[in-house]
């Protein structure tokens, strides 16, 4: 079966801004910088990685919501172009990350979930009113929020309703940017099982983006890893957390905080968090990995198949984990 | 840097050449024969197309745009109409006087703002602050040459303090300068309080007094050092309003400044001297513009070292 | 569909209140000044409509005889020309009524055209990708370089018989710049807002995006704009008639009576006067309005000369209405005292109360919290947004800023009250023995100074060193804080650093002085998950060097349960539940810490496991129910939650609950 989404050597680059007294050097910004992954249907695939990794680029450039400076996004099996952009506004859909601001302050709430009804012609003035209400229920709102406008909702209610306006088209496809980011830790849960749900009756998949570990564990099924424009890691959920082949994907995990202080050693990554316009030679990560090499410097990785279903960007991917390469097929 | 200082001078000249050209063609194109006028009514027509010959109005348009254009690199700026001197030179002549006022009233003007600004800032919603904030209200809505009138008539004519019209000595410049003040003050007031509002309320100056700093550091120094910046900028809207205003101020108090010159080179359709009214306008608007976004950018070290 | 329980709302959370619409108008008259400025605009509208009436006269009808009357009640005056006449005898008060129609009327117009103008201009370059923008900014660049007074009697200057129509032409067109400016940087604005780049992933075209979703957000910026054009051209155009380019003779206009004033100002002041009064008053009812207006239309335009929500005012002023102690504190029994065994306690907060009344409501951020802070220990407070966390650390160091203020407590540190103590006493404790970082490092420190002139100030404020010293033990304590090149980031400025170094430059800062106290207000949420880790670890190492207590305030349970020793949970500004860290979270008594343990995605969570979450969301601290915060949202509550606030009962050793479920008597009156 074909995959849903495809993505092939995508790039997004942005041209760097002269400052008022700089020189004449021009930098340019490589926010993705090369990334390729498939997503299948009913699957939900986690993007994580920490800010200046690309990962929103990256989902706003796949959905042509920028325009890529290069590279292949296939949906359906199709090559997407900015020209037939309509056809994928149907089939795919993204719900934002700030409630505050995703929504627009002046309409009201039955207003912005009818909106992609009308524009794909979905439904007319007077049946959009009952659909709207359909999709108010789905989402666990009040019929009556549709007369309200967004400021008199809180940050709960109206990422419901950016979600209900994502689901007002049918999509195949949902990306959820840093949906739950901005909300209390007590209203993510409901937002969070409420995605599962949708996805179980819907037959919904997801690209889930995150900075929280926690969260895209939870959510994922698949994990991508992002450093600095590219993808590091790709590996199913339980194997990634339990098993990290790459440095970074290590280090990163190492950092969160746990509830039950087992003692474990935390990595500590030295150095700076590095500049998007001026990315270290080699691999990105060479100048902060705690097992770099010299031909680390020289050479960047390129994301592989170490071990079936498990991609990693490292030139020693199992070298570092020796657990990972007893008791598994050999593959590499 | 110098790219930046390129690229604002490249403008600076476009916007000079737009309002050169604007003016030129305006005059000439609303205007009726200032040759006509210049004669008495009923006067013979060759007399006229003599007086036309002389300032030159008798050639096509295009010529007499050329010629204009070519000669302002030079320094000519044409000569008046009226008894034929040279423009520039006669600009050049009432150009301090303006400038003068321009200064004293920037002065005055500035200080009052910032005083006032400040204070009412400083204890918003008190008394002094509501105070203020009539004052401006009630200034913003007060005609200019009403109140240069009024103020004539209380000083002038009751008192007999300061001097009515003309420029003649220091007590001179009293009136007219409170009455471009008045002008200029409410919106700088408001500008000022506005940028000392926002500041005070920034996430810094709070960090600095949990740091320690005694209050009056922190407002003086912290404070005033980022809502300082955009005040900067102030000085570049001041000339502007000030232009605008000159022209009616110095019409009341017979003030020997380019507004004046100005004003009656309309009157007379002395086109040339018009042209050269505005001209020295808009250099002088876009100049100071561009040395204030200069100033600005130095200031600020987020602009000055921006490399990212 | 869903199950509503888990992922749902309650009804009551969805507040049905009336749309948006006829709030505007309600919200308008509740404001002093739009009613004041509209009314008075209405009378000057009415007598204008109603001028064929009122009018003792005929404006136009000249009375050669009684030229320059001085007003009725001047020497010589009579009511039969209650204003007074010109030189050549006609009515000033029927003039200056039909002088009010014409100088209306041309100001409306103009205003419709320059408004419309400006609109379609700013819409379309603040839209624009090309060209059409820098073109039509530099042509709005030459217009505003050209004096517009200059530009108005240019052109009327040659016009022998002024009509409205051509001074609504000439008023009108060239000040569409005006608007054009500010509707194209809100077009701007918004175009980068996330609402648009949704308009445009569900399909919608650029014409729109730009008319459904951009343009109701600015045509009330236009509409504010325009109030305050409007008296701008009434000025404008009464200067032009008093220079003599307004509306020909013997049309009545206040400018040109005006000049005639002033030509004969000393015989006829009044004739000078006069008119000069009405503009005033007209223009001020018209700016009257539009200030009252632009704060409920559009806030952001920031035009608004009275404001109507309360500004910030510097923490100099002193405590308000400090109530007594409150009748009952909420502790059952004393915490740990120098007596007991474990660390002496450093700081005692009994019954703190903060709230902040605004206009129309009262916000109670905190109330009635108590907790113990002990020597060289780390008190980790969490809670959601509204739970009173950050604002119970801010009222420790008296940074609560007007309308706010504390209500009710006392916080005792080293034996004094610092709720009680002068303003004079406190600066003297913060910054040297309380120090404070804050959660966004890089707005938290001054942006136009260097890190190093900020650091010298701090050290030269509390040690009498030279400048070229200060900067040495500022060195020493950024290598202190982990940073590897200390001379160069002293001469950075803090929008140069990365977010995690700015956070060790704040610490560094504090430590200066080796306070007994340090609070950090969420220091690491706004840093990446590698950064946090960084710097929160090197802040327990300092910390634990010097035995400085910390209150880490933070929403991130994991957080606290890995840096804190004891554990403070709050809730709608209540304390839960507070504690030893491991006795709280191993063994958590109240249901909104299990809840929250059991809802929150860790990555240790097994997958496959489905989250509790938490039904409903945090109450409005403006509104908050009698009796518990949590009732609505408890899976284990009783009749009585929702009736009485549980009080602070001690469970374990030094672990506190406040719920009714772990109450000893269920009869406790204390709130």
């Amino acid at each position: 079966m074909a995959h849903l989404l495809e993505v092939r050597d995508l790039k997004k680059h942005f041209a760097g801004r002269l400052g008022l007294f700089a020189g004449s050097a021009k930098k340019t910004v490589r926010a993705v910088d090369g990334v390729s992954f498939t997503v299948d249907q009913g699957e939900t695939l986690g993007l994580v990685g920490e800010s200046g990794c690309g990962k929103s680029t990256l989902v706003k450039t796949l959905l042509y919501l920028e325009v890529p400076t290069s590279g292949e996004v296939y949906f359906d099996g199709q090559r997407l172009t900015e020209k037939e952009a309509m056809r994928l506004r149907r089939r795919a859909q993204i719900v934002f990350q700030d409630p505050y601001t995703s929504l627009p302050p002046r309409m009201r709430v039955g207003d912005i979930i009818a909106d992609p009804l009308l524009i794909h012609r979905l439904a007319d003035r007077r049946s959009v009113r009952e659909r709207v209400n359909q999709l108010l229920e789905d989402v666990g709102l009040q019929p009556e929020t549709a007369d309200q406008y967004p400021h008199q909702l809180s940050g709960g209610m109206r990422q419901r309703v950016g979600i209900a306006r994502a689901l007002s088209v049918q999509p195949a496809l949902v990306v959820a940017d840093e949906a739950v980011s901005a909300l209390d830790a007590s209203v993510q849960s409901q937002i969070l099982n409420l995605f599962k749900d949708l996805q179980g009756h819907l037959d919904l998949t997801y690209i889930f983006v995150s900075h929280d570990l926690g969260v895209a564990k939870y959510m994922s099924h698949r994990i991508a890893v992002m450093y600095l424009g590219e993808i590091v890691e790709l590996a199913a959920t339980e194997e990634l957390y339990a098993h990290p082949l790459n440095p970074y994907t290590r280090a990163l995990l190492s950092a969160i905080p746990s509830i039950h202080r087992d003692g474990r050693e935390r990595i500590r990554l030295e150095g700076e968090p590095p500049d998007p316009a001026n990315p270290p030679p080699g691999c990105k990560f060479h100048p902060r990995c705690p097992i770099a090499q010299k031909i680390c410097a020289q050479e960047a990785p390129q994301l592989k198949e170490w071990l079936p279903g498990r991609y990693v960007a490292c030139h020693f991917a199992l070298d570092s984990d020796p657990a990972a390469r007893g008791g598994l097929v050999s593959g590499a | 840097m110098l790219r930046y200082s390129l690229r604002r001078t490249a403008q600076m000249v476009v916007v000079v050449f737009g309002v050169v050209t604007l003016v030129f063609f305006i005059l000439r194109l609303a205007s009726g024969d200032p040759a006509r006028m210049m004669n008495p009514p009923g006067q013979q027509e060759e007399i006229i197309q003599l007086t036309r010959e002389k300032i030159g109005t008798d050639r096509p348009l295009m010529v007499q745009y050329w010629d204009y254009l070519l000669g302002l690199p030079q320094g000519d700026l044409g000569k008046s109409f009226h008894g034929g001197h040279p423009v520039l030179g006669e600009l050049l002549k009432v150009f301090p006087n303006t400038a003068m006022l321009a200064v004293a009233t920037i002065l005055f003007s500035s200080t009052v703002a910032i005083l006032l600004g400040i204070g009412a800032a400083l204890r918003a919603n008190g008394a002094f602050d509501r105070l203020v904030l009539v004052y401006v209200s009630v200034a913003l809505a007060t005609p200019s040459f009403w109140l240069a009138i009024v103020l004539v008539l209380i000083f002038s004519v009751h008192f007999d303090w300061l001097p009515a019209i003309d420029m003649e000595g220091p007590k001179s410049f009293v009136l007219p300068v409170l009455t471009l003040a008045v002008m200029l003050t409410p919106v700088l007031i408001r500008t000022v309080r506005q940028s000392f509002l926002e500041t005070l309320s920034e996430d810094h100056i709070r960090a600095a007094r949990a740091r320690g700093i005694p209050e009056h550091r922190v407002i003086l120094v912290h404070g005033l050092k980022v809502a300082a910046l955009p005040l900067v900028t102030l000085i570049g809207l001041q000339l502007g309003m000030i232009l605008a205003g000159s022209y009616v101020v110095e019409f009341i108090f017979n003030w020997p400044g380019i507004g004046k010159l100005t004003l009656d080179a309309v009157a007379g359709r002395d086109f040339p001297m018009v042209q050269g009214g505005v001209l020295v306008a808009a250099l002088a608007f876009v100049i100071v513009n561009f040395v204030v976004d200069l100033a600005y950018a130095a200031l600020d070290p987020r602009i000055r070292m921006s490399a990212k | 569909m869903t199950d509503l329980a888990t992922a749902g709302i309650s009804p009551e959370a969805v507040a049905a209140s009336a749309p948006a619409r006829t709030h505007i108008l309600r919200q308008l008259l509740k404001r002093r000044t739009f009613v004041i400025g509209a009314a008075g605009l209405t009378i000057i509208v009415l007598i204008a409509l109603a001028a064929p009436f009122l009018a003792p006269h005929d404006p136009m009808t000249q009375d050669l005889g009684k030229g320059l009357a001085p007003p009725f009640w001047a020497k010589g005056g009579s009511l039969d020309h209650p204003l007074g006449t010109d030189t050549l005898g006609r009515d000033v008060a029927s003039r200056l009524m039909y002088g009010a129609r014409n100088s209306l009327v041309i100001a409306l117009f103009a205003v419709l055209i320059a408004s419309v103008l400006g609109l379609v201009a700013g819409l379309s370059a603040g839209f624009s990708r090309g060209w059409w923008d820098p073109l039509l900014m530099r042509f709005g660049d030459v217009q505003l370089a050209f004096p517009f007074i200059l530009l108005a009697i240019a052109i009327l200057g040659v016009i022998s018989d002024r009509s409205a129509v051509h001074l609504i032409l000439v008023l009108g067109i060239p000040t569409w710049i005006l608007y054009a400016r500010v509707v194209r940087s809100r077009v701007l604005a918004e175009r980068d807002k996330d609402y648009v780049l949704g308009a445009k992933s569900i399909g919608a075209s650029r014409m729109r995006q730009m008319w459904r979703y951009i343009l109701p957000s600015v045509w009330s910026a236009v509409l504010v704009i325009a109030m305050l054009d409007f008296g701008f051209v009434i000025l404008l155009e009464a200067t032009l008639s008093f220079l003599g380019f307004g509306l020909t003779p013997p049309t009545p206009s206040w400018g040109s009576i005006l000049a005639e004033g002033k030509r004969n100002m000393i015989i006829s002041p009044w004739l000078a006067v006069l008119p000069g009064l009405a503009i005033m008053l007209t223009v001020l009812a018209i700016n009257m309005t539009a200030d009252g207006a632009a704060d409920v239309l559009d806030p952001k335009l920031k035009i608004s000369v009275f404001r109507r929500t309360p500004l910030k005012k510097p923490a100099n002023a002193t405590w308000t209405d400090l109530e007594g102690r409150a009748a009952a504190s909420t502790r059952s029994q004393p915490v740990a005292t120098k007596d007991e065994m474990g660390p002496p306690t450093l700081l005692e907060v009994s019954d703190l109360s903060v709230e902040f009344p605004l206009p129309d409501k009262v916000v109670k951020a905190v109330r009635h919290v108590s907790f113990d802070v002990h020597r060289g220990r780390t008190l980790g407070i969490v809670g959601e947004s509204g739970s009173g966390k950050s604002v119970s650390a801010f009222s420790i160091i008296q940074l609560i800023e007007p309308p706010g203020r504390v209500t009710s407590g006392e916080v005792l540190f080293e034996g004094r009250d610092l709720t009680r103590i002068s303003n004079y006493d406190m600066a003297q404790l913060r910054g040297i023995k309380i120090g404070m970082i804050f959660q966004n490092p890089a707005s938290s420190l001054n942006p136009v100074l260097s890190i190093g002139s900020q650091m010298v100030e701090t050290i030269r404020l509390h040690l009498k060193v030279s400048p070229a010293e200060a900067r040495d033990i500022g060195s020493q304590a950024l290598l202190n804080v982990g940073i590897g090149n200390p001379q160069a980031i002293l001469s950075r400025y803090p929008f140069q650093l990365s977010g995690g170094m700015n956070q060790r430059v704040m610490i560094a800062m504090a430590m200066l002085t080796r306070p007994d106290l340090l609070i950090a207000d969420e220091p690491s949420s706004a840093l990446d998950v590698t950064t946090q880790a960084v710097v929160l670890e090197r802040l327990r190492e300092i910390t634990r060097e010097h035995q400085t207590s910390l209150i880490l305030i933070t929403h991130d349970i994991a957080l606290v349960a890995e840096f804190a020793d004891e554990i403070l949970v709050m809730y709608a500004g209540q304390v839960c539940e507070v504690g030893p860290v491991r006795s709280v979270i191993d063994d958590a008594r109240h249901p909104y810490t299990r809840a929250l343990l059991q809802s929150v995605p860790r990555a240790e969570i097994e997958s496959g496991k489905r989250l509790q979450a938490i039904p409903g969301e945090p109450p409005d601290p403006a509104e908050l129910p009698p009796g518990c915060p949590f009732a609505d949202r408890c899976v284990s509550v009783m009749g009585i939650c929702r009736q009485v606030n549980p009080s602070q009962v001690r469970v374990r050793p030094h672990h506190d609950v406040a719920c009714h479920l772990w109450s000893s008597d269920k009869d406790e009156e204390k709130v």
